[in-house]
């Protein structure tokens, strides 16, 4: 009797295993093109190519330089050869990629393997994830800036008796742009002064920022501009980006120069992250993944006095209001012409899903939070800082993303931005004058719609105002 | 020349017939299409960003490349960086090149070394100039404060100066080239002819002015030639060191090209762009036959 | 008394001699340093660490040479960067070397096709590699020929043949015919009075356009760049790479720009008695 019972236990448990087995080959063996920029963003693929491989994928990675995605990516969706069947990129290009039939639409897979796109901050998931109406992609890298200050200096006793003996007021890290040029030209010391108690090895600076064309060094711009209630067009396509608001802004980055590193025109995203983590600057407004490398001891020289917070506003009717800009961010699409399109959205769901707490918690890649599960699991953060400073992280940049001001999403955005960072490299190199140069970026960008015919712009610029006003992000 | 019979016409015509067409129609086939696809699409309407079909515009695309700042920068920058190029390149080369034409040790080894630089791929130039170029990390920089040469330079950031870097790269990788050439130019002199002046009571600028140099001049030509094709079509170390930047600082003319072509798919002013530097090229190169090559067919 | 004046003055004229000898070696010494540098500097970059790359003052010097980041940026691509490399600079070196040898004796030696042919051959070498890749972007694309080796070679028959041909074309115009015509006399074909006698005698200077012909396939950018995407991945492409902007991985990118640099320079070594000579072969009876 017993021995009867013993066989059926174990057909019954090979049965379930061959079952098991079954599920797990998802896919019947295919060869899945990831597209990604080169660098630490692309890592996941390679982690999690050996799980994939479980499933029945076997990952292809192909990367480009930062700086050429969108040429890389339009050339092969142009050729359309089908080379690439996942690929990251930048939500600036969403409006061209959907708008010209490049990417899948993602909603029937969505209902097979739920992307959970619920669990996502709503400001990134509207205006980055869908276009048209349809899901297009899924995120990837929650990208928003904020303000980064030294807590060991800002806390220094000694340096906040100077500042009020000064300024006639608490050091604090600046609230208002006003602020911040004060907060600047204080840290600014030269090698040999005092810093903190200890004497300097080498000059001291108060803020820098990123300068290079192809790098989102607008958003810089952007940061002040949107806080005054800035916005990039008016309705019928006529660049706003010339007003006041704007000249301030851009006057503002020029008066603030002094106070920079001298080389600060030639900053890209390394030169900044490295000028705040190797300890040459006070403050500056950057990606979230500072704050990872920053308190990254293999990487930093700051671990521990990493502080964040929202980013410099105006006080408007005597409330404060400020904006952080989302640029860059990365999110996972789908080739339209992928010969293998289920396949690649589910790797894409696993890392925009699955894996994605743990990527955006580690400092070894440059992706950040962008899920409500993230910003409520301090604990993941707190791998390499306690995690009370993870809370602060967190709501930091939850807080930054409540009022995020997001990328120009219309088909040739790459050239609007690109012509805009051209005349404010302009105005910083002192060639023109803030307002000669926005007259002119301006001037160009009619000249862009004019070339992309006016009406169909206005029609899909206004869709875009009526997205961003659901997502709250426009009043 | 002696009589050729008939029959040896022939058969010499048919032998250059049979050895020169296949390439040559090769050739043609090869530039026949390109060719074709760019002057057609210059006189259209043509971007990519949209979904609009291209639009037959006439002269439109001719007028606007005439009317285009960007352009005449592009324009500006190139034959700026031919002319401070093939100068200096010309003067350094000549005097590397009489340095070498010694007798000395490691003769030998030292032309090996100093061919280096041309073999070196373009890209790696770029990006290795980079990290030699970077303002605080540099060794160049690095180098310059310790000679207490000065406090170092923004050579990529600074619009002035971003040019200069360039032309500095362009320098170092092809310096050698002209100083092969003109060094095969010098060793090619027979010892006769210096002995000759020495005998006449020349000294020795007087030689290197009146026999050295005329001598040099088919050399100086030939270097003049590569240096000019080459500088016009660079791309590889710009598009690494700049990108055309900082703003449009150092956008040559390929580089702008490659950007209305690739970033902003512009397909019909890119041709349009082609045509004029196909029509500049073509300028040159006549001017080139006509004044320089006066040697039968060269 | 002249004779010891005469003396004298020998002596001093030898001694000023040797200074400006000596004068002249260290300006040498100079230049060659100042050409090396950066070669040196992609050589040290290959064995430092990541931090030692962004270190001030800048590492002039490494102690440890160890190989990993040759083997990552085998691993990141650099692997199949030297086999497409290789496959494509040497096939296309072929068949460039072939054809320009037929075309350049063809045109040099019997003026075929006039000065018209000579001039068109001219231009094209004029003529920017630039305005070629959008047209024949468009034309691969409608070939299905994108990501191929066959693009690659391809087009840069474009760039290399008109070069090849007009440096071979130079070279057989130097030639004297007579060379040719007393083989004729004795009975060779024409073919083989051009292969026995006119090819030994332009050798170097088919050496040096080969030579050339190949290093401008291997370290071709622009047209890899846009005509390939993942089955076809030359190594400027690769690594370019490896320039991400998030972070760029310079030890295994001065590891790969070496290893890329390495049949350069055993070419340049091996043909280097080729190089001056072939380089002006033509071009000396002025």
């Amino acid at each position: 009797m017993k021995k009867r019972y013993l066989i059926i236990l174990i057909v019954l448990g090979l049965l379930l295993l061959t079952t098991i087995e079954a599920q797990k080959k998802l896919f019947p063996d295919v060869t899945i093109t990831a597209f990604c920029d080169a660098g630490h963003n692309a890592l996941p693929f390679e982690w999690y190519a050996p799980e994939f491989e479980k499933v029945g994928i076997k990952i292809k990675l192909i990367t480009a330089p930062f700086a050429n995605v969108y040429e890389k990516l339009k050339t092969e969706f142009v050729a359309g050869t089908g080379a690439y069947d996942v690929i990251v990129f930048f939500p600036l290009y969403l409006g061209e990629f959907a708008g010209m039939g490049y990417l899948k639409p993602l909603d029937e897979y969505a209902k097979k393997y739920n992307p959970r796109m619920d669990d996502v901050a709503k400001a990134f998931a509207k205006l980055y994830c869908y276009y048209g109406g349809k899901l297009y992609t899924l995120p990837y890298d929650g990208d928003v800036l904020s303000l980064y200050y030294r807590k060991d200096l800002f806390n220094n006793p000694e340096e906040k008796a100077k500042f009020k003996a000064l300024y006639k007021r608490e050091l604090r890290p600046p609230v208002t742009w006003d602020e911040l040029i004060d907060v600047a030209k204080f840290f600014t010391r030269k090698k040999g002064e005092k810093l903190a108690g200890k004497v300097l090895t080498e000059d001291f600076y108060g803020y820098a920022f990123i300068a290079q064309r192809g790098s989102f060094a607008y958003a810089w711009w952007l940061a002040e501009f949107a806080s005054r209630g800035g916005r990039y067009f008016d309705e019928n396509m006529k660049p706003m980006i010339n007003s006041p608001a704007g000249v301030t802004a851009l006057q503002r980055i020029v008066d603030v120069m002094p106070y920079c590193p001298p080389d600060v025109l030639s900053y890209g995203y390394e030169e900044l992250k490295d000028a705040l983590i190797l300890g040459r600057i006070a403050m500056c407004l950057q990606w979230p993944c500072n704050w990872k490398k920053g308190n990254d001891p293999a990487q930093s020289k700051i671990v521990g006095n990493v502080g964040i917070t929202h980013v410099p506003g105006i006080i408007k009717d005597g409330k404060l209001v400020f904006r952080a800009p989302m640029p860059c961010g990365r999110v996972l699409a789908v080739s339209a012409s992928s010969r293998n399109p289920e396949a690649a959205y589910y790797v894409a769901k696993v890392l925009s899903y699955d894996k994605s707490l743990a990527d955006v918690s580690t400092p070894k890649t440059g992706l950040d939070p962008f899920r409500i599960s993230h910003f409520n699991n301090p604990k993941a953060f707190a791998e390499f800082a306690p995690e009370s400073e993870a809370k602060e992280y967190l709501s930091a940049l939850r807080k930054n993303l409540t009022y995020g001001y997001p990328d120009l999403n219309l088909p040739g955005s790459a050239e609007y931005i690109d012509v805009l960072e051209i005349y404010l490299g302009k105005a910083y190199t002192k060639e023109m004058t803030p307002k000669a140069a926005l007259d002119a970026a301006a001037a160009e960008w009619e000249k862009i719609t004019e070339r992309l015919g006016r009406a169909n712009q206005i029609k899909i610029y206004k869709d875009l105002l009526q997205s961003w006003k659901e997502a709250g992000i426009l009043e | 020349m002696k009589e050729e019979s008939l029959n040896v016409i022939v058969g010499k015509k048919r032998f250059a017939r049979w050895m020169t067409l296949p390439p040559v129609l090769i050739l043609v086939a090869l530039v026949v299409g390109p060719l074709g696809f760019l002057l057609y699409s210059s006189f259209f309407d043509w971007t990519l960003t949209i979904p609009a079909p291209p639009k037959f515009v006439w002269f439109k695309n001719y007028v606007e490349v005439f009317k285009d700042i960007r352009f005449w920068n592009a324009f500006k920058n190139t034959v700026l960086l031919m002319i401070l190029g093939i100068i200096t390149q010309s003067i350094l080369g000549l005097i590397l090149a009489l340095l070498l034409n010694r007798e000395f040790k490691l003769k030998k080894v030292a032309i090996t070394i100093l061919a280096l630089p041309i073999m070196i791929t373009p890209v790696v130039i770029g990006f290795n100039w980079r990290i030699i170029y970077h303002e605080h990390f540099g060794p160049l920089n690095y180098i310059i404060r310790l000679l207490r040469l000065g406090s170092g330079a923004s050579w990529i950031a600074d619009p002035k100066l971003a040019l200069i870097s360039i032309f500095i790269v362009d320098t170092w990788q092809w310096t050698p080239f002209v100083t092969l050439i003109l060094l095969a130019g010098l060793q090619s002199i027979p010892r006769q002819v210096y002995e000759a002046s020495n005998v006449d009571g020349a000294s020795s600028w007087q030689i290197f002015r009146r026999v050295t140099l005329p001598l040099l001049r088919p050399m100086f030509v030939l270097v003049v030639l590569f240096r000019t094709i080459w500088i016009f079509k660079i791309f590889d170390p710009v598009f690494i060191l700049t990108g055309g930047g900082p703003g449009t600082a150092t956008e040559t003319l390929s580089l702008y090209t490659y950007i209305n072509g690739f970033k902003l798919w512009r397909i019909g002013y890119t041709s349009t762009l082609a045509v004029f530097q196909l029509i500049i090229m073509n300028i040159v190169a006549t001017i080139f036959v006509r004044k320089f090559m006066r040697r039968g067919s060269k | 008394m002249t004779n010891e004046k005469a003396y004298e003055e020998f002596k001093r004229r030898i001694r000023r001699k040797k200074i400006i000898h000596w004068f002249q070696n260290l300006l040498l010494l100079f230049f060659i340093i100042v050409f090396t540098f950066p070669i040196y500097w992609i050589f040290i970059g290959a064995f430092k660490q990541k931090g030692e790359f962004f270190h001030y003052p800048p590492i002039f010097f490494v102690n440890h040479f160890d190989f990993e980041n040759f083997q990552r940026s085998f691993e990141l691509g650099g692997a199949k960067g030297v086999r497409d490399s290789l496959i494509v600079a040497s096939l296309n070196a072929l068949f460039v070397l072939i054809l320009a040898l037929f075309a350049g004796y063809g045109i040099g030696r019997f003026k075929y096709g006039g000065p018209n042919l000579s001039f068109f051959v001219l231009s094209l070498l004029f003529a920017p590699p630039i305005i070629a890749v959008m047209p024949l972007f468009v034309i691969f694309k409608n070939l299905h020929l994108i990501d191929t080796y066959i693009a690659l070679i391809v087009s840069y028959l474009l760039i290399n043949l008109p070069f090849a041909t007009w440096l071979i074309k130079g070279f057989v115009e130097d030639l004297p015919e007579e060379i040719e015509s007393a083989a004729l006399v004795d009975g060779y074909t024409r073919f083989r009075a051009f292969w026995k006698v006119t090819f030994p005698l332009i050798l170097p200077g088919v050496v040096v356009a080969t030579l050339f012909v190949f290093v401008f396939a291997w370290n071709e950018f622009l047209f890899a760049l846009i005509f390939t995407r993942s089955s076809v991945r030359t190594l400027p492409v690769v690594l370019t790479e490896l320039i991400g902007g998030h972070g760029i991985q310079w030890g295994e990118l001065s590891a790969l720009s070496l290893v890329a640099t390495i049949p350069s320079i055993l070419l340049v070594i091996f043909f280097q008695r080729y190089l001056v000579r072939g380089l002006t072969f033509g071009a000396i009876k002025g």
